[in-house]
């Protein structure tokens, strides 16, 4: 539970660490919007070069990139193999004659089963995944025995992959990017960006204080929450729920157990909470100070230039090219 | 020997790689009867830490244990083969905040809670948990009630109930008299030192109150940063002098009998246990 990396700050030097939180809010929509605006592949790895450089003058490893790209692995695999199966536009690249006898058939069942049984034990779960996959195609396409059911292809279009890599890599811009946004602002930096950013907003009447008020008491509370929860497992286990274990049932009854002492706490909690901030004087609308006032620098307008440069940049590339 | 520490460290994963240190190498045994023990040690020397391990709630990061016959060391998270849960029925332990144990609609259903879970059947649970809330000093009519409209003290007890409905061979509390007032303190200690007198159950308890220490432990744990510095009996533990070192209070009975000691001017034996012990040795001590 502890191993979350969205939305984590990660203590570090760099130019990313110095800028204003609001820079890096409007510097991240404007990029964002660049990349859905683009749309041919080899624009797209300017782009992702462009990143890459960012990220190598923001001295932020690609690690912690990697990190945050975990839990899409699933997501990009999948869409790359999606578009791959069952595009079939453009240019035929590659043909693979697939044979379906019972031959192959039972052989990839055994692969399948072996992965079943194996896959506790290994610790590079997804290449291992990935061999067993190319191992099954391997043996689709190689043993071309008598028995045979019937005849497949697997085919690869040249649309299919530029689809998929295009879209693979716009991910990857995403997510890379809000990454480093992430990491590289405190939540309470974040949130004070996001107080002035909305700013505008106040003109239709949203209270966009209470809303930056909200949102940074619910990011202080997420570790002190899974903190409490984890107390809470550990005090249900010494009671003898076996959260490994259990049928439907039993596990129904070990999320209850689990859910109400976490509800009643964070009641209990936000009820002090409301209290403490009263205690010291907080009036929900007036308007309040802050010990540390956001400064705008040089290096944010520059920021913000390119920003804006990478947006229109990509519009004139759309539009005239 | 019921629990078994060998050189047992745990630390505590983080972020930053480096972890947190919580116990380093401590060294113990308990035996399954017939002791009464206290663990003590200022906040964040790794009291709780270190009976979480005693349930197997926590597996150590270095050294070795052995609960009931069953070893346990950094692999035994890895291989499922190892059932933690049978331990967890032995050695009973309550958290310090009953909050985050309590969860049914009534006191009865979470008392039977525990015992459920470890195959008792329903009958013989309600009837341990209207045994247990009366060892608790609640009556009956609390059974029905709902957990949460109950006062901290209340509350408390309840959660001590739900663990004594499993029947542990070795009953291990966390701070259990934190936040009760005195009255109530006393009666919880009498009750704990019931179940330790006359099931001859061992029973630990981790406490603030050198009192609790001197009038009830027959052997005492100092925990000091991590390190367990001190395993034996009070009356040697209050008789060294640097207890102070430790952050240490002296009871109360041994400042009274060095006050009368002083103002006075007579010999009394040397650390007597409780109010009447302290009596009669003033007595003692007059006559002579």
């Amino acid at each position: 539970m502890k191993n979350i990396v969205i939305g984590r700050y990660v203590p570090g030097k760099g130019f990313l660490y110095t800028l204003d939180p609001r820079t890096k809010i409007i510097a991240l929509l404007l990029l964002m919007a660049g990349t859905f605006i683009i749309d041919e592949l080899i624009h797209m790895v300017v782009a992702i070069a462009m990143i890459g450089i960012i990220l190598l003058i923001g001295k932020i490893s690609i690690r912690r990139v990697y990190l945050g790209l975990r839990p899409l692995l699933f997501l990009l695999i999948f869409t790359f193999a999606f578009q791959i199966l069952f595009n079939t536009q453009g240019e035929l690249l590659y043909e693979m004659p697939l044979y379906y006898s019972p031959l192959t058939i039972g052989l990839v069942a055994l692969v399948v089963v072996t992965w079943m049984l194996t896959k506790k034990y290994i610790r590079f779960k997804l290449i291992y995944f990935l061999i067993m996959v190319a191992l099954s195609l391997f043996i689709f396409s190689t043993l071309n025995e008598p028995f045979v059911f019937g005849q497949g292809a697997f085919t690869v279009y040249e649309d299919a992959l530029q689809m998929a890599l295009f879209i693979m890599l716009r991910l990857i811009i995403i997510v890379t990017l809000s990454t480093i946004l992430t990491i590289t602002t405190k939540p309470t930096d974040l949130n004070l960006g996001l107080e002035s950013v909305l700013k505008p907003l106040k003109i239709v009447r949203v209270n966009t204080e209470e809303i930056a008020m909200i949102i940074s008491i619910a990011l202080r509370y997420i570790p002190t929450l899974l903190d409490e929860a984890n107390k809470i497992m550990l005090a249900q286990a010494s009671r003898g729920v076996d959260f490994q274990e259990g049928k439907l049932k039993e596990k129904v009854m070990q999320i209850v157990s689990l859910l109400v002492p976490m509800f009643i706490i964070s009641f209990k909690r936000s009820d002090e909470l409301a209290n403490a901030m009263e205690a010291r004087s907080f009036v929900p609308g007036q308007p309040r100070t802050r010990l540390h006032q956001l400064v705008w620098k040089t290096l944010d307008t520059l920021v913000i230039i390119f920003a804006i440069g990478f947006l229109f940049g990509s519009i004139y590339i759309r539009v005239m090219v | 020997m019921a629990i078994k520490f060998e050189r047992v460290s745990y630390q505590y994963q983080s972020i930053d790689k480096r972890g947190y240190l919580a116990i380093e190498d401590v060294t113990l045994s308990i035996a399954g009867e017939g002791e009464f023990i206290t663990l003590i040690g200022e906040t964040g020397s790794g009291k709780s830490t270190l009976v979480q391990h005693m349930n197997a709630l926590l597996q150590p990061t270095e050294g070795r244990m052995n609960l009931f016959g069953i070893k346990i060391d950094k692999d035994t998270k890895r291989q499922k083969k190892v059932k933690l849960n049978p331990i967890r029925k032995q050695v009973g332990l309550v958290f310090q905040f009953p909050e985050y144990q309590l969860f049914e609609e009534t006191v009865q259903k979470d008392i039977i809670f525990g015992p459920r879970n470890f195959g008792v059947s329903e009958a013989e649970a309600i009837k341990r948990a209207k045994e247990v809330i009366k060892v608790v000093g609640l009556d009956e009519s609390y059974l029905k009630r709902s957990p949460f409209n109950l006062s901290g003290g209340e509350k408390k007890r309840v959660s001590i109930a739900g663990i004594l409905a499993m029947e542990p061979d070795i009953l291990i509390l966390d701070e259990p008299t934190s936040g009760l007032d005195p009255m109530g303190r006393n009666a919880l200690l009498k009750v704990f030192n019931d179940i330790h007198e006359k099931l001859n159950k061992t029973v630990l308890i981790i406490t603030h109150d050198m009192n609790t220490v001197y009038e009830y432990a027959k052997r005492v744990l100092v925990m000091r940063e991590g390190v367990l510095v001190y395993d034996g009996d009070p009356l040697q533990l209050f008789s060294r002098r640097n207890i102070e070192n430790w952050n240490l209070e002296t009871p109360e009975i041994l400042k009274l009998q060095k006050a009368l000691q002083s103002k006075f001017n007579i010999e009394i034996d040397n650390y007597p246990r409780s109010k009447k012990a302290l009596f009669e040795a003033v007595k003692e001590g007059v006559k002579q």
